[in-house]
C-alpha cells in the first residue's frame, strides 16, 4: 500500500450481478464468528452499500479520501486519516452524523457498532423509571476501514463472485496510465478496459 | 399436516435478480429475468434448499424494507423479534411447532437426528466444517427437553436391511430393475415430477427419516407404554425436501404423521442458542436406547456413496458369511458427479452406480426409459456431495470455500465409521432386536405396512 495516497475499493458496475455478498462478506468480517451465517455474533452492517438506479446497481463505499471531509468536519476529532485508511475511532464518536452529510459519496452510515464481541453502548434514560439510566446499543459511525486488521484483505474483494470490486492502489494505476500513455504516444494501444474493471 | 405454507420460497421484496440461485438449482425452477425478483415453478421444485445456500441477498439493516422485518419474520414463521439474517430464498421455519410439541404435557417427544447434523452443527457455534459433535448433540436435545433421543442412523441401518433385500427379491424375480434407492426425497420428488413413469423402479422403502417416525409412533410408543397419537416425533435434517416429505399424506403408519415436524441444523442451533445450550460446552452422551444405537454403515448414509457401501457391507456378509468391516469395493469415475463399481455377490455380477447430484442422473435415467440400462442398482443424492451437502446445512458465508467445508463434512461422517464398534447395519443389536422382538424379518408383513410405501402417487406444486 502506497503511504502517500490511500487505497480505496472499486468496483465494476458493468460486472455487477447485485448478489450482496460483498455486503454479506462485509458485515460478517467486521462482528465475530466462523464460517456460517448463524455462527455471526451480533447484527450485519455492512459497509459498503449495493445501491440500484435503474438498470445500474453497484456497490458504493469510502474512498478513502486524501482531503476527507467526514474528517474536517467530525466535531470530536473521531476520524483521522492512517496508514490504514481514513478510520473513526468509536471512541470518540458521538453519533452526530455530521460525517454522514458531509461525504461525497454517502460512505458513512449510522450503525451498531461491535467491539469486542459487543455492540458500543449508550446511556439513556429508562422508559420504566427516569430516575435510573438504561445501556442500549448505540448508533456511531460507520464506514469502510479496508478490513485493515484481516489478514487476508477487505473481505468484500474476496467474496465477489464475479471478480468486480478490486482493491486500487492509486499510485500504480497512475504509474500504470502513464506508461500506456507513453506506449499509446508510440501507437500501441494497451489501454485498460475501465467499465470491463479489468487490470492488465 | 394441514395449513402449512410452501417449504421453500423466495421473497420478491428482497431478492435483486443476481440469479446465483438460478445456477444451483438443479431443476431449472427458478423463473424471473436478470435484475428482477424471481420466483419459484413449484411444479418442477424438488425443494433441495441449493438456493437457500446460495442466496446472499439479505435485508441489511440499512434498506428501506428493514421496517418491514416484524411482518416478514412472521410471514416466514419466526418470532417478531428474531435477529437471525433474513434473505431473499429461505426455507419455512418450523421452529414455533417444535417449541408447541415439546411444551405439550400431553405428549412423549421423540427426536431423531440425520447422520450429517452431527459433523456440520458445530460450524453454527464457530467451529471448523467437520467437527464431530454426536455426544454433545445428545445432550443438547436433551437439554432441550426431549424425552426420547433416538437418531436416523438407526434406521439408516433398518433401512439397508430392508432395501438390500428388496434388491435380492427384485434379482430374483426379474424387476423392475435398475432399483434406484429412495431414502432423499430431493431425488424421489425429482423423479415424481419429471420421470413419472420410471417411479416403480424406485425402492419402495420409505426413507430413513420416515422410518424412524413410523417406528417411533408404533415400536417406540409401546416401548413409553403410549398410543401413538400421544407421541411428539421431530426430525433434525441437513434438509429442507425432509419438511415436504414429513407431510406427504402417506406417511401416516400409524395413523397419525410419522413425522410431526421437521427442523434444519440452522434451526436447531437457532433454537439452542436460544435457550442459552452451548452445544460446544455439553457432556458427550449417549443416543437413547434401542433406537439410538447405530452402525458405522449407517453413519455414512449422509455422503455420496454412503448407502451404496453400506448395503454392499451387509451384502457381503449375508451372501459369503465372512464380516468385512469395509466393502473393498472401489468404485470409479464415470462422468460428471457418477461413480461406477462391477462386484460379484453370490456368484453373480452386480453393477453399481452411484449419482452425485441430482442434474447427473438424467442421462441414465434416459437408458432406463430406452431400456438399455447398464447397471441393476443406483444410488442417487440430490445435492452435490450428499447430505453434507444438504439446504439444511449451514449457510457458509460468501468467500468461504465451499467444496473444501463439504469435503470436511464428509471426511468427519466417514472418521466416525471408522471409530465406532459396529460398521455394518446387520450387526447392530438394537436393529437385530426390533426383527426378532417386532418386525418379525425384514419384507415381513409388518415391514411392508411401517416401512415401506408407494412413490408415485403424489406430485404436483409443494
Amino acid at each position: 500500500m502506497s503511504s502517500r495516497l490511500n487505497s480505496f475499493i472499486l468496483a465494476s458496475a458493468a460486472k455487477c450481478i447485485g448478489c450482496r455478498a460483498c455486503e454479506l462478506a462485509c458485515g460478517a468480517a467486521h462482528v465475530q464468528g466462523g464460517v456460517s451465517v448463524g455462527s455471526l455474533q451480533g447484527s450485519i452492517a455492512p459497509r459498503l452499500y449495493l445501491t440500484r438506479v435503474e438498470e445500474i446497481c453497484v456497490p458504493v463505499g469510502c474512498r478513502h479520501c486524501e482531503d476527507a471531509p467526514c474528517a474536517a468536519v467530525c466535531p470530536n476529532g473521531a476520524i483521522q486519516r492512517t496508514d490504514s485508511g481514513v478510520l473513526v475511532d468509536e471512541e470518540y464518536c458521538v453519533g452526530c452524523k455530521t460525517c454522514l452529510a458531509a461525504c461525497p459519496v454517502g460512505a458513512m452510515e449510522m450503525a451498531q457498532i461491535w467491539k469486542d464481541g459487543r455492540p458500543a453502548l449508550r446511556k439513556v434514560v429508562d422508559p420504566q423509571n427516569s430516575d435510573t439510566f438504561i445501556l442500549e446499543p448505540a448508533l456511531l459511525a460507520s464506514k469502510c476501514d479496508l478490513c485493515h486488521e484481516r489478514e487476508n484483505g477487505p473481505a468484500c474483494v474476496e467474496a465477489c463472485p464475479k471478480d468486480a470490486l478490486i482493491l486500487v492502489d492509486p499510485m500504480k494505476v497512475k504509474k500504470r496510465r502513464n506508461i500506456e500513455a507513453a506506449l499509446a504516444l508510440a501507437g500501441v494501444d494497451t489501454r485498460t478496459d475501465f467499465r470491463s474493471g479489468e487490470e492488465r | 399436516m394441514e395449513n402449512l405454507t410452501q417449504v421453500v420460497a423466495i421473497d420478491q421484496a428482497v431478492c435483486t435478480g443476481c440469479r446465483r440461485c438460478a445456477e444451483v438449482c438443479p431443476v431449472d425452477a427458478i423463473i424471473g429475468a436478470e435484475g428482477q425478483p424471481q420466483s419459484i415453478d413449484t411444479s418442477k421444485c424438488v425443494i433441495c434448499g441449493q438456493c437457500v445456500l446460495a442466496c446472499s441477498a439479505f435485508v441489511s439493516p440499512f434498506d428501506d424494507v428493514a421496517e418491514n422485518l416484524p411482518a416478514m419474520r412472521k410471514e416466514r414463521g419466526l418470532d417478531a423479534d428474531d435477529q437471525s439474517l433474513l434473505f431473499a430464498a429461505h426455507f419455512r421455519s418450523d421452529i414455533k411447532r417444535v417449541s408447541a410439541l415439546l411444551s405439550d404435557p400431553a405428549k412423549k417427544s421423540m427426536v431423531q437426528c440425520a447422520p450429517a447434523v452431527r459433523t456440520s452443527i458445530a460450524e453454527e457455534y464457530g467451529l471448523a466444517p467437520g467437527t464431530l459433535t454426536p455426544g454433545q448433540l445428545a445432550a443438547s436435545l436433551r437439554r432441550l427437553g426431549f424425552d426420547a433421543v433416538y437418531d436416523t442412523i438407526f434406521a439408516a441401518d433398518v433401512t439397508i436391511m430392508e432395501e438390500s433385500s428388496e434388491l435380492l427379491q427384485r434379482i430374483e424375480s426379474g424387476g423392475p430393475l435398475p432399483m434406484f434407492t429412495s431414502c432423499c426425497p430431493g431425488w424421489v420428488r425429482y423423479m415424481e415430477t419429471a420421470w413419472p413413469d420410471l417411479t416403480e423402479h424406485l425402492s419402495s422403502c420409505k426413507s430413513p427419516q420416515q422410518m424412524a417416525g413410523a417406528l417411533f409412533k408404533t415400536y417406540g410408543a409401546e416401548i413409553a407404554g403410549v398410543g401413538p397419537e400421544s407421541i411428539a416425533s421431530v426430525a433434525v435434517m441437513p434438509c429442507t425436501a425432509k419438511k415436504h416429505e414429513a407431510a406427504r399424506p402417506e406417511m401416516q403408519a400409524s395413523g397419525v404423521p410419522d413425522v410431526d415436524a421437521v427442523l434444519t441444523v440452522t434451526e436447531l442451533a437457532a433454537m439452542l442458542k436460544a435457550k442459552n445450550i452451548d452445544l460446544t460446552a455439553m457432556p458427550e452422551e449417549e443416543f437413547d436406547v434401542p433406537m439410538g444405537l447405530y452402525s458405522g454403515a449407517g453413519v455414512i448414509f449422509g455422503a455420496t456413496g454412503g448407502v451404496m457401501e453400506a448395503a454392499l457391507r451387509t451384502a457381503i456378509a449375508v451372501t459369503t458369511g465372512k464380516d468385512v468391516s469395509e466393502s473393498g469395493v472401489k468404485f470409479f469415475p464415470a462422468g460428471e458427479g457418477i461413480h461406477r463399481a462391477s462386484v460379484d455377490v453370490a456368484g453373480k455380477n452386480f453393477r453399481a452406480v452411484v449419482v452425485s447430484g441430482l442434474a447427473n442422473a438424467a442421462p441414465l435415467l434416459e437408458d432406463v426409459r430406452a431400456g438399455k440400462a447398464d447397471f441393476d442398482f443406483m444410488e442417487v443424492m440430490c445435492c452435490p456431495g450428499g447430505c453434507v451437502a444438504g439446504g439444511g446445512q449451514p449457510k457458509l458465508l460468501p468467500g468461504v470455500d465451499r467444496a473444501d467445508a463439504i469435503a470436511k463434512r464428509r471426511g468427519g461422517l466417514h472418521r466416525h465409521d471408522k471409530e465406532l464398534p459396529v460398521r455394518a447395519s446387520h450387526k447392530n443389536e438394537s436393529v437385530v432386536a426390533l426383527y426378532e422382538k417386532y418386525l418379525g424379518e425384514p419384507l415381513g408383513h409388518r415391514s411392508h405396512e411401517l416401512l415401506h410405501t408407494h412413490y408415485g402417487d403424489k406430485c404436483g406444486g409443494h
